[in-house]
């Protein structure tokens, strides 16, 4: 294990969440997996305490857009959740963090430039974390 | 396999290929430096370039090309202003074909012209006119 570059990085999805196949022409994810927590600081407390609540699943792909790679688009477009592979780096393909989510896309098209897809995902069922095991 | 030189090799293919070009450039299109004794020709040179990626790979190749014609002030019935305006004809929201991409875009970013004095003869001036060029070509394969 060592610190890998994110040139490396992937996004795969699944429609049926089986075979993942690798969305093209993506150079950006983010994962949000915070977990919230409340406050729950008493009267005498020294500082605040909290507890742990729920751990979020959600966050952005973004690349060039891409008329061959319609996936993100048809997602948007549809109420139904897909599965989410997204991994930091191949040449580590045990790590990834994986699940059903919910995207959204968003193009932005420049007059000087390549015109960019980004996307948001929510979770929409368990998500699988990476370990260090 | 993209070959960043390809796309050179095309523009100078694509201008050097015209014949009004020609007839006004007639010592032809070179990359940097014509050969000694050229009167009337035109250059292509890199300014500036970036490449672009996407996971694993580069995918989006962007130039900036000066393209110019030069003259030698003396020459009789020398017209590069037609020339630029060619130039301009040639390669402003025009296709390049080039193996290994596909063509995004080819348009000028600002004009040029300039009037260098020769360093030997300072008698004798050098027309420059043309313009600096964005390419952008994408992998096809990316």
């Amino acid at each position: 294990m060592a610190i890998k570059t994110g040139r490396y990085g992937q996004v795969k999805w699944d429609a049926a969440g089986t075979t993942p196949v690798l969305l093209i022409s993506l150079n950006a994810w983010t994962g949000d997996f915070k977990t919230e927590m409340e406050d729950v600081t008493c009267f005498g407390d020294v500082n605040r305490v909290y507890i742990p609540g729920m751990k979020d699943a959600k966050g952005t792909i973004g690349g060039f857009w891409n008329s061959e790679e319609l996936a993100i688009i048809e997602a948007s477009d549809d109420d139904v959740p897909l599965f989410l592979e997204l991994t930091p780096n191949i040449n580590e393909p045990l790590f990834t963090f994986e699940g059903l989510a919910y995207v959204s896309a968003e193009l932005e098209v420049p007059v000087a430039g390549a015109p960019t897809i980004s996307g948001t995902f929510a979770g929409a069922g368990p998500w699988t974390l990476p370990t260090g095991t | 396999m993209a070959d960043t030189s390809d796309i050179a090799s095309a523009l100078i293919a694509k201008l050097g290929s015209d014949a009004e070009l020609l007839s006004l450039c007639p010592n032809g299109v070179y990359w940097d430096e014509a050969p000694p004794g050229s009167t009337r020709f035109v250059i292509v040179a890199f300014i500036n370039a970036i490449d672009r990626g996407v996971f694993g790979r580069r995918a989006i190749e962007e130039g900036i090309y000066l393209v110019e014609a030069r003259m030698l002030s003396t020459v009789q019935g020398a017209n590069i202003k037609r020339a630029a305006a060619r130039i301009d004809e040639l390669l402003e929201d025009q296709p390049l074909t080039v193996a290994g991409y596909t063509w995004s875009t080819m348009h000028r970013l600002e004009p040029v012209r300039l009037t260098e004095v020769d360093e030997v003869d300072p008698s004798i001036r050098w027309n420059r006119r043309g313009g600096q060029y964005f390419i952008e070509m994408s992998h096809t394969d990316a």
